[in-house]
């Protein structure tokens, strides 16, 4: 294969799930590219991304907060009155002298997902201002390696399957925040999973190269 | 103009970017994190993880992962006691989900990442039947899921504080715990262009 010159490997892209190696095409705004072996989604193409990554930034930061504050589930229980928050889940652990277990969920289920929504909305802000090119290249960095750590998609499932455990013993009500939750989850898997990093590496370097032109010419 | 050889084109582990192959000297053009460098002990590290979640594993199973309290009488049970209770009581779609994510997932796990990791050193498996890049995918997927019984059981402990019914997590939480996010980390050790190199 025959390559004008190093950079012109970003016209390349290796399937995540099988290894393929493809040819980046252009396509159509909102359509996505998959790969011809496994199906695999490739890359996708957003004209407005960096305006849809600010707002579900925004609006998962705000959902998340909600998540946080009010309780997520209340119960009767043997005429006495329970519920619990994000914070009071990992606290128990903690309370109980679980530190090992409390520190993997705080993390797990509370510091990782804020940092990725933070990280975010700092990443397309600079993103937008066109500034920042080497802040936007360490927080690409370190987005990449935080995202396989986030799991309230899995905490929205396990409070699910806790509470299933529970019936026929106590009186169960949705809080708030389990909704706010459900959400924020919602959001999360759209701008972890769906929204592919190497579609803002790939803005960032447009970006720079459209600068770099117009400082030329 | 320069002549690239399409096998010797790698993907970078954390951004993804198309990266020519150079041996022990890789680090990404785009974000210069080291592409596996460690050529000399290219495995070891993954086994060394894979290994410790392994033996984590053990007392995860044997201790209690729930120990309740109810009028002063203290009861444990395991990962394999709880599914077998919650099957005998009539919930199944619960008992499969615990048992599919404590028991099945992270045995499964184990068994890709051994098959993986001696697969890429000796010469066994070399048929191409079995993608390995879409395995070594699959455990990425399905890894985490194994935490939900950790997080059933610190949603039951803070949620059950009565006067005279009281639920803890047991020994097994913390040994789970650290079990599944060895193997998570001997996952992402596990260096994919092996596959290539022994394909
Ligand atoms: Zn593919
Ligand atoms: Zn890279």
């Amino acid at each position: 294969m025959k390559l004008e010159n190093e950079d012109a490997l970003d016209n390349l892209i290796i399937c995540h799930q099988c290894y393929t190696l493809h040819e980046e095409i252009p396509i159509k705004d909102g359509s996505k590219a998959c790969c011809s072996v496994c199906g695999g989604i490739l890359y996708r193409y957003d004209n407005r991304l960096i305006d849809h990554g600010l707002a579900l930034s925004i609006t998962g930061l705000i959902f998340f907060i909600l998540a946080n504050v009010f309780p997520l589930v209340q119960i009767d229980i043997l005429g006495s009155e329970q519920y619990i928050t994000i914070p009071k889940t990992i606290f128990s652990l903690f309370e109980s002298g679980f530190y090992v277990v409390g520190m993997i969920c705080a993390f797990l289920i509370f510091i990782f997902p804020l940092m990725i929504f933070a990280i975010n909305l700092i990443l397309f802000t600079l993103l937008k201002f066109e500034r920042g090119d080497l802040w936007t290249k360490d927080l690409l960095i370190l987005l990449s390696h935080i995202t396989p750590w986030s799991m309230t998609d899995i905490f929205l499932i396990s409070i699910l399957v806790a509470l299933v455990k529970l019936i026929g013993y106590a009186q169960i009500h949705m809080g708030i925040s389990f909704w706010a939750l459900a959400v924020f989850v919602l959001i999360d898997l759209y701008i972890v999973k769906r929204l592919h990093l190497s579609e803002v590496w790939m803005l960032r370097k447009r970006i720079i190269q459209n600068r770099e032109r117009n400082d030329r010419g | 103009m320069i002549e690239v050889d399409e096998d010797k084109l790698i993907r970078c582990p954390v951004c993804a970017a198309v990266n020519i192959d150079r041996g022990k000297a890789n680090s990404c053009r785009r974000c210069g994190s080291g592409i596996y460098q460690h050529r000399r002990f290219s495995t070891e590290k993954s086994w060394a993880y894979l290994i410790t979640a392994m033996i984590a594993y053990i007392p995860a199973n044997l201790y209690p992962m729930l120990v309740s309290t109810q009028f002063g009488a203290t009861e444990g049970s395991t990962i394999l006691g709880g599914v077998v209770l919650l099957w005998e009581h009539g919930s199944y779609p619960i008992a499969l989900i615990i048992f599919v994510a404590s028991i099945m997932i992270p045995v499964v796990k184990f068994l890709i990442l051994i098959y993986l990791l001696i697969s890429v050193k000796y010469p066994i498996g070399k048929d191409k039947k079995v993608n390995k890049h879409k395995l070594y995918y699959l455990t990425e997927i399905i890894g985490p899921w194994s935490m939900i019984d950790v997080f059933v059981v610190a949603i039951l402990a803070a949620l059950i504080h009565l006067a005279n019914i009281e639920i803890v997590a047991g020994t097994a939480a913390t040994a789970f715990a650290l079990s599944v996010f060895f193997t998570l980390l001997a996952a992402h050790a596990f260096d994919e262009t092996l596959i290539k190199e022994n394909k």
